[in-house]
Parts: structure tokens; C-alpha cells; sequence
């Protein structure tokens, strides 16, 4: 069953403030979806488990040094920067 | 009907230049994108650049390749270098990729010409493109309608002819389900064959990039052009075997299965239409076998589980740091990137993000996340077993045609459910092409699936082409957009 409490919880860990007032649409909404996959409970696997698609295996290659995205490139999309570093003020 | 090889006719002939072609889209995408709203963000300038560059190439006397100069649209999950992307999310507003998605690369490279980028559910989490921050995607067919999701955008614009194809993708059903609902072909590829480099990520276990078209010929014809290995995507895998020159192979003997769990729920005029379809394919030679997939029934939880899981992982890089939106007030990093989330992210996403914490989270992990994997193994397994009996999977895309606008949004849970047709193949990996076999009473279009093997392209497509060949009254024209 889902709480509240649960809810909060989850939350928290998704980086995601909750207000109050949602609280409760958001704790039945997330009942609702669990017990729709609830139904995998009774399913009957197979035991073989699950590695992954198409039988992919590692792609490995030398660890050479080649030319990457110029600093000032990417900065260029951040909110704030400064002296080529992200900027995080710590209020605003 | 404007395809991929009437274009191409067109302007090697010197029926009309590039340039004016490409005009020509952009006028009707201005006349009828305020009531379609297909596309989010119009190239114009860029689009004509191309345009200009291909009219030198003819001018010059030199060949052209199929796509050049075709005029296209990328769905705005993929990325184009300077050219917002935004995944239709306020998150991502006024962000400039600095890097092009890799099947853009190879398109470019052939002088396609982009229109403009579509509209899309909110990182494509969603079955009717409405939960768009920039609202939803109009059916061609009827603009009361939504033109499904999360792809919605291309497949609007391809229906309604401002757009020749696009490029979209698909996670759960994201291309298919809006190519039926919108009358056109759309093609989710086979896990790896198509590299998701620039794809920004929903579920990158289950996402792949895929062709949007009109016809059967023009999805074999982009397939062929964006199946390349791609060292940068460590899952690509590439396309091995070419399937444009493989569409009018012989059909006679393929063994069609149906699956009787695919025909569960499905409203009574699409399971017509997909078994008259299945009545066409035997009059072509075909023979059509009957047989069970019962861990079908537990695709649509896996699916969740898994999508919703692997999205809230995928998701935590937007913090409000590196790009796109940032809150204006806030005390404390922890505030900031908490305020950032909640203010950027639309109320599916969250929904989303929140289940896939949960599934993830101790305590809950084994008995949900892990449960899914398992059982994602077995349905991979039973897929498998079914293939050694037939060659190709019949099956409706999707148990409706398209829903009203508004409707989706009202009850997230059945609107989840009308995936059940199109996420198993996602799940296991597999390619599933999508192509109209009807309409109903409400003149709405009817797609059907055809499923294949691993990297069994070629397959599926020869036998899409086949039945478009044999009932091209299934693949209607809409009155909008550029009439060739």
C-alpha cells in the first residue's frame, strides 16, 4: 500500500517538492499505478532471468586521447557560468 | 501523393528546384501548423540553405541520392546542433544541442532538408502528444482528434503533407500508434540497429529512432539510410542486410501468426480490419497460423515498470546546472534543483519519475524492478518460440483509432492500457512496422502491425509493401499540405 509517507519519501529522492495540497490525489494516483503492476506478483517466470537484448556484448576499444567539445561550447546552454566553470550560487 | 520517390522523380526531371519545393512546404506549413500543431519550431532559413546547396548540385549536372532535397521533419527529442531541442518540456527551453543526433548526421550528409522540429508528448511520455508543454498534436484525418503519441507531431505533419517523412522514436509504441492513428507507415527498428547517439533519453533499453512515412517503399528507403554501426552509441549495431531492394520479393509460403492475446480488448471494427488484412495475405500465398503468447499478459506492467524506471534515472541530469531552465528563487543547492524539477517538469513526467524511484527504491526493488526483468526475459523467450513457427507476427497497432483531444489526459491508467499492441516488441527488442488496413465508420484510420525477428527488417517490410500493393485504398491521402 502506498503512503503518504511513501510518497514523501519518493520524493525527496526524486529531487521533486510535492506541495501539500497534491499530497493526497498524488498518493491515490500512485496506489492506483502500483496496483496495475501489481499484476506482474502472481506472473510466472521462468527463471531464466534476463541479460540483455539481441545478445549485445561490450564494445571495447583503445583509450585514446582525440579532440572533445571546446569548454566554451558547452557552457554556452548553462544558466549561469563563470571563469569556464558552471555557476551554482547557493541562493538566489 | 508526395513520396520519398515522387520527390526525387520530380527534381531530377527538373519538374520544379529544390528551392521551390521547399517553399512551397513552408507556406503550407504556415497556413495550416496554428491548427495542426504539428511542428514546435519552423527552420526555414536552414531549410532553404540545404535547399539551395542541392539546386547547385542539379544545376551543376551532377546525381542526387533518393533523400536529398526531400523536405523532412525530426521529432524534438533528437538532437540538432544550434537548433533548440527542447523534448516539448519547459525543462528544456532554449536549449542548443552542440552536437548532432547521428541518424541527423546521415541524413545531412545527404542533403535532407529539415523543415522544422515536431511536436512530441513531454520526452515522450505519453500516447497522445497532449502532454506537450506545448499542447497537443491535431489528426490530419479529423483536428478534433489528437494525432497520437508520443510522436504525434511527425505524424500529424506527414498525414497533412508539410512534411514528405520524418524521423521519430519509440519506446513503448511512439511511432507506430500515431502512424496508425494517422493513416501513414511508421517503423520502431530493432533494438541496435539504428544508433540512439542525440537521442535524449527516455528509456534506453527500449528506445529506438525510426522512420515516419507515407508508403511502405519510403520507410524501407530511410531504414536503409540510418541503420549504421555507430561507435558511439555502445548498443548500435547496424543493418546488415538492405531492405529497399527486397520489398517485391515473393511472398508465397510466409507463415503469418497470429497471436490470439493481440486480438484481447481490441474493438470490434480493428480486429475486422486486421483480419480482413490477414484474409489479403492469404490470397497472396501466405498462410496464416494461429497460436497463443500468454505472457503478453504481462507486458503492460513490465513495460511500465521498466520505461518508468530506467526514465527516472535517465532524467536526474536536469538540475537546473548544465542546461535549459533554471528556478528564478530558491535557498540552498537542494532547493534549487528541487524548485527547478518541479517548476520544468509537467505532471506525467513526474508521475513517471516518482513510479520509477519507487520500483527502484530498497524494499521495493526485487518484488517490482527485478520482477519485470525476469519476466522480460520470458516474454523475449516466448517471442522466440513463436518465431520458430512463423515468420512474421499479425497484430492490431493499437485496440482503437485515435482519441479524441482531451481524452487521454483525463485517466492516465487507461490510457496506458491502449498500448498493450505495441510495448511487447519494445520489450523484446524486435522490429514492428505499422500501416493502415482500414477505417472505421467515422472515416478514423485502422493500422495493423507486422513484427518480425531480430534484425528481421527486410522481412516485414516485403511484406508491408506486399499488402500495400494489394490494397492501396487503405493508404488515403488527407486534404492538407503540398499536393504533388
Amino acid at each position: 500500500m502506498v503512503t503518504r509517507e511513501d510518497v514523501e519519501n519518493i520524493a525527496l529522492l526524486s529531487k521533486l517538492f510535492v506541495p501539500e495540497e497534491e499530497l493526497d490525489g498524488l498518493t491515490k494516483s500512485m496506489q492506483e499505478i502500483i496496483d496495475f503492476a501489481d499484476a506482474i506478483n502472481n506472473a510466472p517466470a521462468d527463471g531464466e532471468g534476463f541479460d540483455n537484448i539481441n545478445n549485445l556484448s561490450n564494445v571495447f576499444r583503445e583509450d585514446e586521447v582525440v579532440p572533445s567539445y571546446d569548454c566554451k561550447e558547452i557552457l554556452c546552454n548553462a544558466p549561469e557560468q563563470a571563469e569556464d566553470h558552471f555557476l551554482v550560487r547557493n541562493r538566489e | 501523393m508526395g513520396t520519398i520517390s515522387k520527390i526525387h522523380e520530380m527534381l531530377t526531371t527538373k519538374q520544379c528546384s529544390c528551392t521551390e519545393l521547399t517553399k512551397s512546404y513552408l507556406e503550407q506549413i504556415e497556413k495550416s501548423n496554428p491548427e495542426l500543431n504539428a511542428y514546435v519550431n519552423v527552420t526555414g532559413d536552414e531549410a532553404l540553405r540545404a535547399a539551395e546547396a542541392v539546386d547547385k548540385k542539379l544545376a551543376a549536372g551532377e546525381e542526387i541520392g533518393m533523400l536529398e532535397g526531400v523536405p523532412m521533419t525530426l521529432k524534438d527529442n533528437l538532437s540538432t546542433k544550434g537548433i533548440e531541442t527542447t523534448c516539448c518540456s519547459k525543462i528544456l527551453t532554449g536549449y542548443k544541442p552542440i552536437y548532432n543526433a547521428t541518424v541527423w548526421e546521415l541524413l545531412q550528409a545527404q542533403n535532407a532538408v529539415m523543415l522544422g522540429k515536431t511536436n512530441m508528448d513531454e520526452f515522450a511520455m505519453g500516447s497522445s502528444s497532449e502532454t506537450s508543454y506545448f499542447g497537443g498534436a491535431a489528426n490530419p484525418f479529423n483536428t478534433k482528434h489528437c494525432a497520437g503519441g508520443s510522436s504525434g507531431g511527425v505524424a500529424s505533419a506527414v498525414g497533412a503533407n508539410i512534411a514528405a517523412y520524418g524521423l521519430g522514436s519509440d519506446t513503448g509504441g511512439s511511432i507506430r500508434q500515431p502512424a496508425s492513428f494517422c493513416g501513414i507507415v511508421g517503423l520502431k527498428p530493432t533494438y541496435g540497429a539504428v544508433s540512439r547517439y542525440g537521442l535524449i533519453a527516455y528509456g534506453s533499453s527500449l528506445d529506438q529512432i525510426g522512420p515516419i512515412t507515407k508508403s511502405v517503399e519510403d520507410a524501407a528507403i530511410v531504414f536503409d539510410a540510418i541503420s549504421k554501426q555507430d561507435e558511439r552509441d555502445s548498443t548500435s549495431k547496424g543493418s546488415s542486410e538492405e531492405t529497399y531492394s527486397k520489398l517485391d520479393n515473393d511472398i508465397k509460403g510466409l507463415k503469418i501468426g497470429i497471436a490470439r492475446e493481440y486480438l484481447d480488448g481490441v474493438r470490434d471494427d480493428v480486429k475486422e480490419a486486421v483480419l480482413e488484412a490477414a484474409e489479403v495475405y492469404k490470397s497472396l500465398g501466405a498462410e496464416i497460423v494461429y497460436f497463443d503468447l500468454p505472457a503478453l499478459k504481462y507486458a503492460l506492467p513490465v513495460y511500465y515498470i521498466i520505461a518508468c524506471a530506467e526514465a527516472s534515472s535517465n532524467l536526474g541530469r536536469y538540475d537546473g546546472i548544465r542546461y535549459g531552465y533554471k528556478t528564478a528563487h530558491y535557498n540552498g543547492t537542494h532547493d534549487m534543483i528541487c524548485r527547478t524539477r518541479s517548476e520544468g517538469f509537467g505532471e506525467e513526467v513526474k508521475r513517471r519519475i516518482l513510479l520509477g524511484t519507487y520500483v527502484l527504491s530498497a524494499g521495493y526493488y526485487d518484488a517490482y524492478y527485478k520482477k519485470a526483468q525476469d519476466l522480460r526475459g520470458s516474454i523475449i523467450r516466448s517471442f522466440n518460440d513463436a518465431f520458430e513457427n512463423c515468420d512474421v507476427i499479425l497484430a492490431p497497432t493499437v485496440p482503437m483509432t485515435a482519441f479524441e483531444m482531451g481524452h487521454a489526459v483525463s485517466d492516465p491508467i487507461e490510457t496506458y492500457l491502449t498500448d498493450i499492441c505495441t510495448v511487447p516488441v519494445n520489450i523484446a527488442g524486435l522490429p514492428g512496422v505499422s500501416i493502415p488496413c482500414g477505417f472505421n465508420a467515422k472515416g478514423m484510420p485502422i493500422g495493423m502491425q507486422l513484427i518480425g525477428r531480430s534484425f528481421g527488417e527486410a522481412t516485414i517490410l516485403n511484406a508491408a509493401y506486399k499488402y500495400q500493393q494489394a490494397a492501396p485504398d487503405k493508404f488515403m491521402d488527407t486534404k492538407w499540405g503540398v499536393k504533388l
